[in-house]
């Protein structure tokens, strides 16, 4: 999981603007692959697939704040193209939970959905090098590696929430209530960040998760290669 | 999470905020998300978050419970709040009330709305795939969620899940969430079966979103319009803050009033 559980108003605007844009254009070819292949027999897929990704993330991991959220397995699963169509509407269901703000589903879709194209290719990468008898490991060790890399993905768009200065509005000017004005300005909230500080706090935290999350995936992924080997064929990309 | 309780609670209220459309309640969530974006005062989130306190009172739902839906976002905000810490409180606080009250915010439009409404309310700025997954979704977490409460259930009788065996827990749960993506793909399959006989076609039908307003529909935007018209003042004009603890006072006596009424109503 590497949800960016930011609240609305944190990071700047013109972060949460790109968050979309590029979640929309990623979205566009996403459906324009998944128009090719046959949209209406994938709408249930997606429609399940998505479901289970909110039914597993109703399960919190309590003392870690951590909860699993199977991006690697709908990579696999769904493929990395309609697998971030499931991710946009994960993100924005559990948006209306209050779960992460809504403006930033943009941006959590494009963290996410990076964990499903991720995980996807590294897992048939492993599958092609170790080979088809170790689908276990290369699919747990596959969801380890892009967990790692959204996490990176992540601090990265907190450290880029820091840098811009144009969205800095009203930093100066006669404030009448004293005490509030270094929180005044929404890049400010952003700016003050410590990024060692919050990178370690986060490795620390979901340092853990990854390597759960690694390994339910290589079980899922054992057990359903047992009982339905036809889902994980490498030719569902 | 708790998403039987949250669908329960939107169709069973019967608040003004229950009767209002479901449009004009996305009207009045934008505002107010709107204006927890704009303001970055210490005092006006916290008025925010009173009013909507206050309004969750109103719905003649269970208070605690709807604010304990909406807290879990407060967790990362402490991550963030001690990430950015420099020694000001008011700075953690702001961090951690734009995460608190920006959630009450969209769980009281969801308490208050069935989700296939406010799906109708996006259907038009979506692609027609999202759109159509949103409602299928939606649809296949209730099965899901009776599945994985059978699944728990049945590991636990059968030792499935038990103390200090975690690795052998994990592989358990594992393989339960395994068998539920297997049973939700025989599912979707059927699922998909049963819409081609009702004549799918690729597009699901649903009514469209009304816009005619009734007097419920008003007070959601005018409480919106309030919100919002307080925030943005004190963003244009800074003497307005001066007035910032009379804001709170009047979201907290209207907090405490409304409180007052429903326990007298009860």
């Amino acid at each position: 999981m590497s949800h960016l559980h930011i609240p609305d108003g944190v990071l700047p605007g013109w972060l949460v603007m790109a968050g979309w844009i590029l979640t929309a254009l990623i979205l566009a070819f996403s459906i324009y692959r998944t128009r090719s292949t046959e949209l209406k027999r994938k709408v249930p897929l997606i429609g399940i697939i998505s479901a289970l990704m909110i039914v597993c993330m109703t399960i919190p991991i309590v003392p870690i704040a951590y909860h699993i959220n199977l991006s690697v397995i709908a990579g696999i699963i769904l493929g990395p193209a309609v697998a971030f169509v499931s991710i946009f509407i994960v993100n924005l269901i559990i948006a209306m939970f209050g779960h992460g703000g809504i403006t930033v589903v943009g941006l959590n879709t494009v963290v996410v959905g990076s964990e499903a194209f991720i995980g996807f290719y590294l897992f048939q990468l492993f599958l092609a090098i170790i080979g088809r008898d170790s689908i276990m490991w290369s699919s747990g060790l596959a969801a380890v590696i892009a967990l790692m890399i959204s996490t990176s993905i992540l601090v990265g768009v907190v450290y880029l929430s820091r840098i811009d200065p144009a969205t800095v509005i009203g930093i100066e000017g006669g404030h009448p209530a004293e005490v509030a004005t270094e929180a005044n300005i929404p890049s400010q909230l952003t700016k003050g960040i410590n990024i060692k500080s919050f990178a370690k706090t986060i490795l620390i935290l979901l340092g853990i998760g990854w390597l759960l999350e690694g390994i339910i995936t290589a079980f899922v992924i054992k057990y359903v290669s047992r009982v339905r080997p036809d889902l994980i064929l490498p030719q569902r990309a | 999470m708790d998403v039987a309780i949250i669908d329960y609670y939107a169709n069973n209220g019967t608040s003004f905020l229950h009767k209002a459309k479901a449009l004009w309640k996305v009207v009045f969530t934008a505002l107010v998300i709107a204006s927890i974006i704009l303001t970055n005062e210490f005092y006006m989130l916290l008025g925010i978050y009173i009013t909507l306190v206050t309004i969750a009172v109103w719905t003649r739902l269970p208070v605690s419970r709807i604010i304990t839906i909406a807290a879990y976002p407060a967790i990362f905000a402490l991550i963030f709040a001690f990430a950015m810490w420099n020694g000001s409180w008011l700075k953690a606080g702001v961090i951690i009330l734009k995460a608190l009250t920006a959630a009450l915010t969209m769980v009281v439009l969801i308490v208050t709305t069935p989700y296939p409404d406010v799906f109708n309310v996006l259907r038009p700025f979506l692609p027609r795939v999202i759109a159509e997954g949103l409602f299928v979704t939606y649809r296949s977490v209730f099965i899901l969620l009776e599945l994985t409460d059978e699944l728990i259930k049945g590991l636990k009788v059968r030792g499935g899940l038990t103390h200090r065996k975690y690795l052998r827990n994990i592989r358990n749960f594992s393989s339960g969430i395994g068998l539920l993506l297997v049973k939700g793909f025989d599912y979707s399959e059927k699922f998909y079966g049963m819409m081609n006989v009702r004549g799918y076609g690729g597009r699901i039908t649903t009514q469209g979103t009304k816009t005619s307003i009734n007097r419920n529909d008003v007070l959601a935007i005018a409480l919106g319009l309030l919100i919002f018209a307080i925030t943005i003042s004190t963003v244009i004009e800074k003497k307005v803050l001066e007035f910032g603890v009379y804001i709170l006072l009047c979201s907290a006596v209207a907090l405490v009033i409304s409180s007052i009424y429903k326990q007298f109503q009860n």
